[in-house]
């Protein structure tokens, strides 16, 4: 059997690990745009300056190696060919395969505003090449706009900060994070932020970036008309799928390739898995894209499992949840961060650097927030992704640890 | 393999495994001199009231799919090939507390000092008994070797063994 795959990220290289599981001898190739093995969740490290880009590698070096796979880094897939059962590649080559797996991840995504395109000093932070390029303009001081006050977002504007860069977040909502957190515990990070001398500006949009004569970036312009001076501005309004080489395929898409639970393709013997795909999420039950590092891990996982042969499903695919932490002060994040309408139950409370929430609805959670003691939150987690009876209102509510729900199997596992 | 199994039933919530688990990892090793103030931080362990207020010990699984490997961003958490165990590389963590969002028995934890790592039970580190257990005067948590192919904890049908991405 021939194993292709697209991507060395999280979902490429579970694959590789789970197809030589099960299949000892098979010839498995993995093709990369990456030149490196890194984690892009720790690319605000590398930009803060806490990290060499060489400790973001998430697999031993030997990892390839120990597998039996040829990995060609830096080499982009660029066409799929479903009828000869090929790939061509950005170097002129064509690589054949009886079974791919699609892991191409997803790229910062640019909103529609004026000369964002044209702009040399607009980045995403996504790639170890954004940040290199980042760092590089950030040098030359002036200041930063960050659009988009989402997870990347503010992951970039407190690196930055702490880089020594006068930074100035624009979010479109009330408040920043505010798909994972709600008005309270973004506020207490606002809080933290401006006492660091970030700006955040909330309920505001860029809508074109300032140039100079050379199309450097000389600062933005809100819809409100004000002008904010700036040397560089990130885009971090959320990704979009690399799916480009499924042009004029059979291969069915949403936003991402549309995948099945056993991440198998519309079309026989073509895989997807990570921030490439779509699946159906299990706390909305819709079809999305699931752009999380755990699911990733999974979702290549299950496709190497079934890729090499076996017939096997994902664990849960529960894409809402959220972790961060920005100056020592932690959080964690599950489900819904407001109560929806009528129906609810919300409960919440706040004592030094803790603030806690949960939402709940006939006696089942539908979403948390803890910030400040995080510990044991992935059983609230646990609860809302299983959709179990959370057994307790109130007070008690605060108090749940597994021993609510113990239940022990034979051989020592827990089970819910 | 060998596994920490529960008896909640023999507990008599003393609390001795949690002190156990915090001199096991205090500078000293002894019971006497471990802080237990916090100064050397939180057990691995616990033992907690379940709603009817019965002491229920809790440890990690060491999980045949762990899902903290699952999330670990950085490589930090892998499952040990050989014996199973879940091992925590605190070198390697970064404190993202992906593990702590995503165990679903909450057995991964920032540590309570310095707060910038996950901690977790380390099966006491080749130790022939974990402190815990040693320490534990109902049986209320003994070791006793499990087949790890009897089961899984919340994959229907079995998945082969996970070793993480190492």
């Amino acid at each position: 059997m021939k194993y292709l795959i697209l991507g060395a990220s999280a979902a490429g290289l579970s694959a590789v690990r789970a197809i030589r599981q099960l299949d000892a001898g098979g010839e498995i190739t993995v093709l990369s745009r990456d030149r490196q093995i890194y984690s892009r969740c720790l690319l605000p490290e590398v930009l803060a300056g806490r990290k060499d880009p060489g400790a973001t590698r998430f697999v031993p070096e030997d990892f390839l190696e120990r597998h039996g796979a040829r990995w060609f880094g830096g080499v982009e897939a660029t066409r799929l060919l479903t009828g000869e059962k090929a790939v061509l590649a950005d170097t002129g080559d064509k690589f054949t395969y009886h079974r791919l797996l699609i892991a191409t991840g997803a790229s910062s995504f640019l909103p529609p505003v004026e000369n964002i395109r044209k702009g040399r000093q607009v980045y995403g932070l996504r790639n170890l090449e954004d940040v290199e390029a980042i760092s590089a303009a950030a040098g030359k001081g002036r200041g930063a706009v960050i659009m988009g006050g989402g997870l990347v977002g503010v992951d970039a504007a407190a690196a930055l900060n702490e880089r020594g860069v006068s930074v100035t977040i624009i979010e479109a909502a009330g408040h920043i994070l505010p798909l994972q957190l709600d008005r309270r515990a973004a506020e207490r990070y606002q809080h933290i932020f401006r006492k660091r001398g970030m700006e955040i500006i909330t309920g505001e949009m860029v809508t074109r970036i300032l140039l100079d004569g050379d199309d450097n970036v000389t600062g933005v312009e809100l819809k409100g008309g004000r002008t904010i001076p700036c040397a560089l501005v990130v885009a971090a309004a959320g990704v979009t799928p690399n799916i480009s080489l499924l042009k004029d395929t059979a291969v069915e898409t949403g936003r991402g390739i549309r995948v099945d639970e056993y991440q198998e393709t519309s079309v026989a013997d073509i895989f997807a898995a990570g921030d490439v795909c779509e699946s159906l999420e299990a706390f909305t039950k819709k079809i999305t894209t699931t752009p999380i590092w755990p699911l990733a891990v999974q979702q290549g996982r299950v496709a190497g499992w079934n890729m090499a042969g076996a017939r096997r499903k994902p664990l849960n695919n529960f894409a809402f949840r959220n972790s961060m932490e920005f100056y020592g002060l932690p959080a964690v994040s599950y489900g819904l961060t407001e109560a929806p309408g009528p129906g609810y139950e919300t409960f919440t409370r706040e004592s030094g650097e803790s603030y806690k929430k949960f939402i709940l609805k006939n006696g089942r959670l539908r979403g948390a927030i803890l910030q400040g003691d995080i510990t044991g939150a992935g059983v609230y987690g646990a609860l809302i992704r299983e959709n179990i009876p959370a057994g307790a209102t109130g007070e008690k509510l605060f108090g749940l640890t597994y021993a609510d729900f113990f239940n022990q199997l034979e051989d020592g596992s827990f089970i819910f | 393999m060998l596994r920490i199994l529960i008896k909640p039933e023999l507990c008599a919530g003393c609390k001795n495994c949690q002190v156990a688990c915090l001199a096991e990892h205090s500078p000293s090793g002894s019971v006497w001199l471990a802080d237990l103030s916090g100064g050397h931080g939180r057990p691995r362990n616990s033992v907690e009231l379940n709603s009817r207020d019965l002491p229920v010990p809790l440890t990690c699984r060491h999980c045949q799919e762990p899902e903290c490997v699952t999330a670990c961003i950085t490589g930090a958490l892998s499952k040990n090939p050989a014996t199973g165990l879940v091992e925590h590389d605190q070198g390697r963590c970064a404190g993202c507390w992906m593990c702590v969002m995503s165990c679903p028995f909450g057995m991964i934890s920032p540590e309570a000092l310095e707060k910038k790592t996950a901690v977790k039970c380390d099966f006491c580190q080749g130790r022939e008994t974990p402190r815990c257990v040693e320490a534990c005067p109902t049986g209320a948590i003994c070791l006793a070797e499990v087949s790890p192919e009897t089961g899984n904890n919340t994959t229907p049908g079995e998945a082969p063994k996970e070793e993480g991405l190492h």
